[in-house]
């Protein structure tokens, strides 16, 4: 019976091993490199994932794609890199989980002589400069920006006055803490346009709905809410449809996602902060192989930032 | 009534009237059955015919259990056949014995205490008017015709958990019938019965029987044997040794088949007199379950309790030992009151209780013998918190030599011991802990006729000793024979107490309200 | 099963942990390296602490959920410690008060409460995490001196200090369950908490000390996790319940109580922690590693459950 069950368990193993594993098999020396996202169940990474590829198929390198199971976990992404050191790759481009959690990682990237490009979100520049980090690029688009971008947009439609609700990510993220900050500095010049609430829903589609269900019970005359991601905005327009109040409250979302995307042509959403994971994502892998190279890099790339209307939304690339 | 009678009392006519010597039923041929380190069954043959009370005696370990697991199906033996109808059978699993009609009832019953009773009688094979429809008005006609059938009426929409133990038991036995069974094997179904409850199981066995059905019956009770057994067949170390017709043989033979050798005496000789007051109860009470119960107990004496199941002597044991909380009242050891609000504070007194459950309330199963031996006395082996395990060792080695425990090692777990053995080793723990006032519930139940003696002898060590001992059983002649005196308990109150050399079986039984 | 067939349980794992690693030896070269090999300490020993605590638990018949809350909020009630210059010496010492007093709280609950301790172990999860988010203001609190951080990050004759802390606990861990007047109660009273009761052992007092114990050690794991990660997160820490009772469970403790080592959970730990880093050398799919650690939890069980039938 043992000797079965550790046949079974033996043979799952060497499936892994052998069917999963997502590199090409040996012989060429092909340069590897590594991209350690933040998870893999977010279509923003997924994205990411595709323009990352698409270039390493370009340049021809082999490309090796890792995350923790779930977002939050950092010691666990911390330990994906440690073994990715271990495992010898020629270069590293990480989306950081926690911008100081994830220093002392890199920091053995360093000293196994790796570059490290980091994407989306940055390394937090006191515990880098601490640690004496050489990161060799940072790819991303600025969040501030994004939301300054949304909030003129609520300025310009409202008019000058409206009653906002807004949906946070997880507290404590630098890339939800500047797209709230660059929309509250937007809107501050405008007096009309009030926040009646500000709740995280943790990035998620379905705090998003309970969380926006909520705040409806609690403020009946919400006519915006502005969610920091879109997944959270696609789960408040769920509880706007349940409440039967479709095509009277503005929602303005960010990441552009394909949903939202539809939700906008179709007229059920308002807006999309769209930046470009893709991009960022081929970048990541070109700065890469230009570091493997010895080429010199701009230590800051920003991709460009757009907002997606429904007048936009015809004018969208095709994906 | 359950006295011994003579064998010329039992029924007449069944045993003198030219019997055909029928086919049997069922037979084992060379049944082997091996254990690592030990063999259960070795090659043993059993004929059970039909129509005919067989009764399995043997001491614990005999491989009575595992004979019976075969039956069931629930182990499969290693080597010999079992035939049914002149058929070889394989009973691979207990299906399969099923259907061939083999029914087992366990001491511990397996019914779903939420479910009804008629839901119990045909759980798993509830008639159906179509699939998935339950037939209800049909289910309860025929569980309530199968009770009727046993001579016991129910009402079988009641949940089972509200039955007393002797109904839970008709209703194993009406689902056994419900299954058609041809050969019901009961294991000691009577250990937890009153008297006028046995009375009732045995005409319901009586029925079975005149009906065809072949009954295996386990017992310990020399007194159930001769009143209820057509044949006996003693078991002893994994090998079938005898065979009787019940009229051929006699109590004295049958305790000589089990052990291979003559026990002298059922109970001891003692010597000496009780002496001062060891144990003051004043005034014990709880809520509907003991009411204002005042007795003493003295140094070197033996005071049996008796009482109906549900009289209230478990509830009494339990309210001393601190187990359960008493509403008034006090508990004095010695003449210092002790504080009964935990086992733990009663135990510091020097109060013990052996319970009347060894296996759920009595031992830690997976812990070795050595373990349970020393749990209440832990601390005094251990230096800095440590326990400095050679002297726990030596320790409860010295109990187990003294006690005659038979294991292997001290480091057996305990729950592999033959029943007689475990209850040894609860004694071990309290003889450890030099207890004073030990209360022994139902100490011999379920124990073979040699363990039941060394127990015996043991408690008489005791009280020679000095302590006093609290003895509940629902075993008239034990309590008479073991006994200084009797205390009468009834609905929770103290009945009466009688001085035990000057009571007979007659008086205890007028005063525990049992119609002779 | 008795105590006494431990040890050849024990050997058991231990050779599915061997074959294991032989397997990874033969699939990738980066496995079997002296840096690889105490990476893989390194990553086990937060998981590894939280189930010495666990351990003592599930062997008195319990469990505790809320071990991942406790982290977090020891590790955020820490850092502020820390980050208002609190010595190491003093900051230390209350994460561990504070997952003592979650544990005693959740003791509690159970005995004087009557709580199933699933039920209020359950409770304090969210409390403990809701407390912790309430204490960090949802953020993280970090940076902290090179004296605290050397818990995590310091070594020893090439051995992490992790790594150590991890052995120290496992090593006292061990003589407590094993050796004392206490560690044989936490044995009775989860294989039979009844009859241990009616032999006068403590059983209130005893498994409040095992709630508090599993308190303190997520206390603990808190304070490498902290240094380790040189942040405190109020959101850490999930999801480490589970990964601790896979580890117990994989080292042959049963869920019923009354039987378990501490070397069992360790070495289950480890086969996690090799299991986790060898997927990642080998470069598995994030979605298939989650299957392969499922099954092997699974497998780990059925090989336990088939041995003990065969012994009876």
């Amino acid at each position: 019976m043992r000797r079965v069950i550790a046949g079974i368990l033996m043979a799952t193993l060497v499936a892994a091993a052998g069917c999963n594993r997502q590199t090409a098999p040996a012989g060429e020396a092909r340069p590897r490199v590594a991209l350690v996202l933040k998870t893999l169940n977010h279509p923003y990474f997924l994205d990411m994932q595709r323009g990352a590829r698409e270039a390493a198929g370009r340049l021809g390198v082999e490309l090796v794609v890792q995350a923790a199971e779930r977002e939050l976990d950092v010691e666990k992404q911390v330990q994906i890199i440690e073994n990715l050191v271990q495992a010898g790759v020629s270069a590293l481009c990480v989306a950081p989980s926690g911008s100081r959690e994830v220093v002392s990682a890199i920091a053995k990237a360093n000293q196994a002589g790796i570059p490290v490009v980091v994407v989306d979100t940055r390394v937090d520049a006191d515990a880098a400069a601490a640690a004496g980090l050489k990161l060799v690029s940072f790819i991303g688009s600025d969040n501030y920006q994004g939301g300054r971008i949304a909030g003129e947009f609520l300025v310009r439609e409202s008019g000058g006055t409206a009653k906002v609700a807004i949906l946070e990510g997880i507290p404590g993220h630098e890339t939800g803490d500047s797209r709230l900050r660059g929309f509250r500095d937007a809107i501050a010049a405008s007096p009309g346009i009030r926040v009646l609430a500000s709740q995280p829903a943790n990035w998620e589609r379905d705090q998003g709905f309970t969380v926006f269900q909520n705040l409806l019970q609690a403020h009946r005359d919400l006519d915006t809410v502005f969610a920091c991601n879109d997944l959270m905005a696609l789960g408040a327009l769920e509880a706007i449809a349940a409440a039967g109040r479709d095509g009277h409250i503005r929602v303005i979302g960010y990441d552009a996602l394909d949903d939202a995307r539809k939700a906008i042509a179709e007229g059920r959403m308002d807006a999309s902060v769209a930046q470009s994971p893709e991009e960022m994502g081929r970048l990541a892998i070109e700065t890469a192989v230009k570091a493997i190279r010895g080429e010199a890099v701009p230590a800051e790339q920003m991709v460009a930032i757009t907002l997606v209307t429904r007048e936009a939304a015809g004018a969208a690339p095709a994906r | 009534m359950r006295t011994w009678p003579s064998p010329s009392a039992r029924r007449p006519g069944y045993h003198t009237a030219p019997m055909p010597d029928p086919a049997p039923l069922l037979q084992m041929r060379g049944i082997c059955k091996r254990f690592p380190g030990v063999v259960a069954l070795d090659r043993v043959d059993l004929d059970v015919r039909t129509g005919e009370v067989l009764v399995l005696m043997g001491e614990n370990g005999a491989g009575k259990s595992t004979l019976m697991k075969v039956l069931a199906g629930a182990e499969r033996p290693d080597a010999g056949d079992v035939v049914v109808d002149g058929r070889p059978v394989s009973l691979a699993s207990p299906r399969v014995a099923r259907r061939l009609g083999i029914s087992v009832i366990h001491q511990e019953l397996t019914l779903v205490p939420h479910l009804s009773v008629a839901e119990n009688v045909f759980l798993g094979r509830a008639p159906r008017r179509a699939p998935g429809l339950v037939d209800w008005r049909r289910m309860r006609a025929l569980a309530d015709s199968l009770l009727r059938g046993l001579g016991t009426t129910l009402d079988v929409r009641a949940p089972v958990s509200r039955l007393g133990i002797a109904h839970q038991q008709m209703v194993e036995v009406a689902r056994a019938l419900s299954d058609e069974a041809r050969v019901l094997v009961m294991d000691e179904p009577t250990s937890a019965l009153s008297a006028a409850e046995v009375d009732q199981l045995f005409a319901a066995i009586e029925r079975l029987v005149a009906r065809g059905v072949a009954v295996v019956y386990i017992s310990h009770r020399m007194d159930e044997v001769f009143r209820i057994g057509h044949r006996v067949s003693v078991l002893r170390d994994g090998r079938h040794v005898a065979t009787r017709a019940i009229g051929e043989t006699s109590p004295a033979e049958l305790v000589k088949l089990m052990a291979d050798r003559e026990i002298a005496e059922q109970y001891p000789v003692r010597r000496g007199r009780p002496g001062s007051p060891l144990l003051e109860v004043r005034h014990l009470a709880r809520r509907g379950v003991l009411h204002d119960v005042s007795f003493t107990l003295h140094r070197g004496e033996i005071l049996g309790v008796a009482g109906l199941v549900g009289a209230g002597r478990t509830e009494l044991a339990r309210a001393i030992a601190g187990a359960d909380p008493v509403e008034a009242g006090e508990v004095v050891v010695e003449g210092r009151v002790v504080r009964c609000r935990s086992p733990r504070e009663a135990i510091a007194g020097g109060v013990a209780l052996l319970p009347e459950d060894r296996k759920q309330q009595g031992l830690v199963l997976g812990m070795s013998v050595q373990a349970n031996i020393t749990l209440p006395t832990l601390a005094a082996f251990a230096r800095c918190g440590l326990v400095k395990r050679r002297a726990e060792t030596s320790e409860a080695q010295r109990q187990i030599a003294g006690l005659r425990v038979r294991t292997p090692s001290p480091h057996t777990p305990a729950g592999s011991l033959s029943g007689g053995n475990q209850q040894k080793v609860v004694l071990a723990r309290w003889l450890l802990s030099h207890a004073r006032v030990l209360l022994f519930d139902e100490p011999t139940r379920g124990i073979d006729v040699a363990a039941r003696r060394d127990i015996y002898d043991l408690m008489v060590a005791l009280v020679a000793g000095g302590a006093g001992i609290l003895m509940i059983s629902s075993d008239l002649p034990e309590v008479l024979g073991m006994s200084d005196r009797v205390l009468v308990m009834r609905g929770g109150r103290v009945q009466a107490v009688f001085d035990a050399g000057r009571t007979d079986a007659q008086v205890l039984q007028a005063a525990l309200g049992i119609a002779s | 099963m008795s105590r006494l067939h431990v040890p050849a349980r024990q050997l058991g794992t231990l050779a599915g942990l061997a074959g294991l690693c032989v397997l990874l030896t033969i699939l990738t070269p980066h496995f079997l390296t002296v840096s690889n090999l105490l990476n893989v300490l390194e990553q086990t020993s937060i998981n590894a602490i939280v189930a010495v605590g666990m351990t003592f638990v599930i062997v008195s018949g319990g469990i505790d959920l809320s071990v991942g809350s406790i982290v977090a909020l020891a590790g955020v009630v820490l850092a502020s410690a820390l980050r208002h210059d609190w010595p190491v010496a003093a900051a230390v010492p209350v994460a561990l008060a504070v997952g003592s007093a979650c544990g005693l709280a959740n003791g509690l609950l159970v005995t004087a409460g009557r709580l199933p301790p699933f039920i209020a172990t359950l409770g304090m999860m969210s409390v403990a995490r809701g407390l912790a988010l309430m204490w960090a203001e949802g953020r993280p609190i970090s940076g902290f001196d090179e004296g605290f951080r050397v818990i995590a990050t310091g070594r020893i004759a090439m051995v992490p200090a992790s790594a150590l802390v991890m052995l120290g606990v496992y090593a006292i861990g061990q003589v407590v369950l094993s050796r004392t007047v206490f560690g044989r109660h936490v044995y009775a009273i989860g294989g039979n908490e009844e009859a241990s009761r009616l032999s006068g052992v403590p059983v209130y007092r005893e498994k409040a000390a095992v709630y508090a114990l599993s308190g303190a050690c997520a206390g603990l794991a808190s304070v490498v996790l902290t240094a380790r990660l040189n942040s405190a997160q109020p959101t850490a820490g999930v999801m480490y319940e589970l990964d601790a009772i896979a580890a117990t469970v994989i080292g042959g403790t049963s869920l019923l109580g009354g039987q378990g080592t501490l070397g069992g959970a360790l070495i289950g730990a480890l086969i996690m922690g090799v299991l986790r880093n060898g997927l990642n050398l080998l470069n598995v799919s994030a979605f298939f590693q989650q299957v392969v650690i499922g099954a092997v939890i699974i497998v780990a069980v059925l090989v336990d459950t088939a041995l003990k039938r065969r012994r009876g």
